[in-house]
């Protein structure tokens, strides 16, 4: 029988994630290091409010994990779009149990669902 | 399952792919030739028939002018296809008619080849399916009484597969395409050899045919027009470049050429055969063409069962073709707003089912009103074909004016050439087809176009009225929270909605009943809330209706006045809304009625709790608001949820399309929206069960502690038939199984528009 789809998606995730040169997965990233890793954007938050405005994507690689990036003081999702893949690097932090990195360097690549 | 089920699995069906997988799969020429070709090819099964059935008017004696008109037919199949590479070459993008006559020639040009385009693919339905009986009635003539059920039962057949959601498979198309042609090519060879000497005679060679009328120059227009029914199909390729391996334009143009000349060897042949094995074809025939062809040339036997069997199912795939392009149009349709907006997400079940639906029943109902007849049906095709030939050809020559690419010329000489030749023969297709049927198409076509011309009208009027900066959220403050409890009986239901109103703190609260006997349970319970008991005036609903306008007329216009609804749900099954019918009916009814929000607070029989079910406040309320686009109905629901002193308040976007949920983000930044918007993935494409998880994982509501409000504004069109081109329904979805969900709350805001 065929497996189902979320375990044939993580499939498709790792294979597009190896091929990003350079990056290490997200199940290996820890707290507090310095990083480089890919994953496709699974959802987007936007805060427009005074002083503390951001924009937030949460990644996912098809090894487990996930990780928070946010960018504050945007006022534009610049391509930032569901499906889309993210190579960001730089230190990861623990909030609350939720890995995430805050303001890192970052590159828009092609999903894996994009040729 | 076992290994060799799996294995088996995988031969039959191929290794697992994931959706983006598919789309993006780009097809080699061998691949996209069948996909593309099969509508283009298919025609070839009919179109020296329909010849024939013109020419046998005029006796035995005009038959032989079948092969110079076929020649003639095969010109300006040749002109086309020339003209068509130019085409592909202007819109590496894949065009289609409509964009370039839209793009080139303006809105009334784009809105014709529209409405032709979709009375087109309805027709592609209707004629190849109905040729596909022919040629399997012409191997089991027993079939012959029962051709109008055989013809709908195989479009039910195709389009129960394709709402399975069968996606065309290159392969799967390879095969019967591929055999066909082979089979036809069989066909030809064995017939010139065996012609040498003396050529098989048709069944029907010695038939008697008698002359009904003189062989005049018009009786041969009609003959060339009739056959012009081999061009059906070409447009195809144009349509689909993008699917193509790079270097895409010139594949495309490539697949072209063979597919012209494919087309143009078989047609020529098969009327070469059609003359000298002297089939005769008239109304009456039982036997297509291609079959008493076939027959005479094969002698009967298997190769005559194989031709017809493939013939059949190239035409059953001409007409998949149609359930394929079909969404693709509306979609493009909707997008440009001509179409009813439901059409837009093509990967919408939901919508694509439609699509399907409407498709089938429209094809189904030609072929029941033409008795399955193909030559009458066919009376009706030609004339949709061409006018999208010329407007698409008309639109490029002013294309390449405007544009001036190396080479403009050229292309646009060919073009401009290819336009005035389809311009032509569609005239003379109007001219010899009016009577016969193409009448129907040309008093069809403005009643469409006017409909897609009224639905623009709607949607931009919508557009301007959603868009007017009478909001702006950052300096606004919103009005006061006023509530109308509906009180049907004193329980565990209507002490919840007690306990969810207690923690909203509204600035002015009031209960109603139509029962006396609720009133002193009523005061044990919510002491504070005075209640009112209402005298039935009518129906309830219409009381309650008369109460509210009363209520909203003393309450400032930014005030929100809710009407609050508790109900006790007696088990899971959706029938329970159907047992609960009358307050059904009061919320659906109140939906029209201006400045009021209806506030559902549902409680599930077996949750009911007595210890903890006492009006207590929640000490949690997390609300969100359903956004599917930044505009005064989305930004007047959230005013109202701020009032509902919530512990939480966002946005939610389930985003179908990622472009638009990103235009949708920048929009809430540029807006200024003072809360946060979550734009979540919605994997499965069902919006309501995306909601359902993100409330579960994000709030755990319990009901009494934790409650989560879902706010959905809607648009309240002004006139009723307008709500069809509000997908509204889909919420309504929504919100039915939202109301079995624990401790949700849902809420509408309507947008009066």
């Amino acid at each position: 029988m065929a497996r189902p789809p979320d375990e044939l998606r993580a499939e498709s995730l790792r294979v597009w994630a190896e091929r990003l040169a350079g990056t290490i997965r997200l199940a290996e990233v820890e707290a507090r290091r310095r990083a480089k890793v890919a994953g496709v954007i699974q959802n987007v938050r936007i805060d427009p409010r005074e002083g503390r405005s951001f924009i937030e994507a949460t990644i996912v690689d098809g090894s487990g994990s996930e990780l928070v990036v946010r960018l504050t003081g945007r006022m534009s999702l610049a391509g930032w779009q569901l499906g889309e893949g993210l190579v960001v690097e730089g230190t990861v932090a623990d909030r609350d149990g939720v890995l995430m990195m805050l303001n890192p360097e970052w590159d828009l690549v092609a999903g894996p669902e994009h040729g | 399952m076992t290994k060799v089920a799996d294995t088996l699995k995988r031969v039959v069906v191929g290794r697992p792919m994931s959706s983006g997988e598919l789309q993006h799969t780009l097809l080699p020429k061998s691949i996209a030739l069948p996909v593309f070709a099969s509508d283009a090819l298919s025609s070839m099964a009919y179109a020296t028939q329909e010849v024939l059935l013109v020419l046998a008017i005029a006796g035995a004696t005009a038959l032989p002018f079948v092969f110079p008109i076929a020649g003639a037919v095969a010109v300006l199949l040749a002109i086309v296809i020339v003209s068509y590479r130019q085409i592909v070459r202007a819109y590496p993008g894949g065009g289609g008619a409509y964009v370039v006559a839209y793009e080139n020639l303006g809105m009334y040009p784009g809105l014709t080849v529209a409405a032709s385009l979709l009375i087109d693919y309805v027709l592609t339905v209707a004629v190849s399916i109905t040729a596909g009986t022919d040629a399997i009635v012409s191997a089991l003539p027993g079939l012959a009484e029962h051709k109008v059920v055989v013809t709908i039962g195989l479009i039910a057949l195709v389009s129960l597969a394709n709402l399975r959601g069968s996606k065309e498979s290159g392969r799967l198309f390879a095969v019967p395409t591929y055999g066909f042609v082979l089979c036809m090519y069989a066909l030809i060879v064995t017939g010139f050899i065996r012609c040498i000497g003396s050529c098989p005679q048709a069944e029907s060679s010695g038939l008697p045919l008698e002359p009904e009328h003189a062989l005049t120059a018009f009786l041969l227009l009609k003959a060339f027009a009739a056959g012009t029914t081999a061009l059906t199909g070409v447009e195809a390729i144009a349509e689909g470049v993008p699917v193509f391996r790079f270097p895409q334009s010139k594949n495309a143009a490539a697949t072209l050429g063979i597919l012209g000349a494919i087309s143009i060897s078989l047609f020529l042949g098969v009327s070469w055969l059609a003359d000298h094995t002297n089939v005769i074809y008239t109304e009456e025939s039982h036997l297509t063409v291609m079959a008493q062809i076939g027959d005479a040339v094969f002698g009967g036997g298997v190769m005559f069962y194989v031709l017809q069997v493939l013939t059949a199912l190239i035409l059953v795939l001409a007409a998949n073709t149609a359930y394929t392009g079909f969404p693709v149009l509306a979609s493009i349709l909707a997008r440009d707003r001509i179409m009813p907006r439901q059409f837009v997400n093509r990967g919408d079940r939901l919508v694509y089912s439609n699509g399907i639906v409407i498709l089938s029943v429209f094809a189904s109902l030609l072929v029941y009103a033409f008795d399955a007849n193909l030559n009458r049906l066919i009376q009706l095709y030609l004339l949709g074909v061409f006018l999208s030939f010329t407007l698409a050809q008309a639109g490029t020559v002013v294309r390449w004016r405007r544009t001036r690419e190396p080479g403009w010329q050229k292309s646009a000489t060919i073009n401009a050439f290819g336009a005035v030749v389809t311009g032509i023969v569609m005239v003379v297709v109007l001219l010899t087809k009016f009577l016969e049927g193409a009448w129907i198409v040309v008093s069809a076509l403005p009643v469409i176009i006017f409909m897609m011309r009224a639905i623009h009208g709607h949607y931009s009027e919508v557009r301007r009225e959603l868009a007017h900066p009478e909001r702006v959220p950052a300096d606004r403050r919103p009005g006061n929270q006023h509530m109308v409890m509906l009180v049907q009986r004193v329980d565990a239901a209507s002490a919840r909605a007690v306990g969810y109103a207690r923690s909203v703190r509204p600035a002015s609260i009031v209960a109603i009943t139509f029962d006396k006997v609720n009133a002193p349970t009523w005061a044990r319970l919510a002491p504070e809330i005075p209640l009112q008991v209402l005298e039935q005036e009518g129906s309830r609903t219409n009381s309650i209706k008369t109460f509210l306008r009363r209520r909203r007329e003393d309450l400032s216009s930014d005030d929100f006045l809710t009407f609050v609804v508790s109900e006790i749900l007696r088990s899971r099954s959706t029938f329970e809304i159907v047992k609960g019918w009358r307050i059904q009916r009061t919320k659906a009814s109140l939906r029209r009625e201006v400045g009021v929000q209806v506030l559902d607070v549902p409680i599930v029989e077996d949750e009911i709790d007595p210890a903890v079910d006492q009006a207590r406040e929640p000490a949690r309320n997390y609300v969100s608001v359903l956004i599917s686009g930044v505009n005064n109905a989305s930004l007047q629901a959230m005013e109202f949820a701020e009032t509902l002193r919530p512990t939480s308040l966002r946005g939610v976007h389930f985003g179908l399309d990622p472009e638009e949920a990103e235009r949708i983000g920048d929009e809430w930044l540029d807006a200024r929206v003072p809360h946060p918007l979550e734009i979540e993935n919605s994997p499965f494409r069902d919006i309501g069960l995306s909601l359902i998880n993100y409330i579960r994982s994000e709030f755990q509501p319990d009901g009494v502690n934790r409650v989560a409000t879902v706010v959905i504004p809607e648009f309240i069109v002004r006139k009723r038939r307008h709500e069809v081109l509000h997908n509204q329904t889909a919420l309504v979805v929504i919100k039915r199984r939202l109301l079995f969900e624990p401790g949700v709350v849902v809420v509408s805001v309507p947008f009066y528009l």
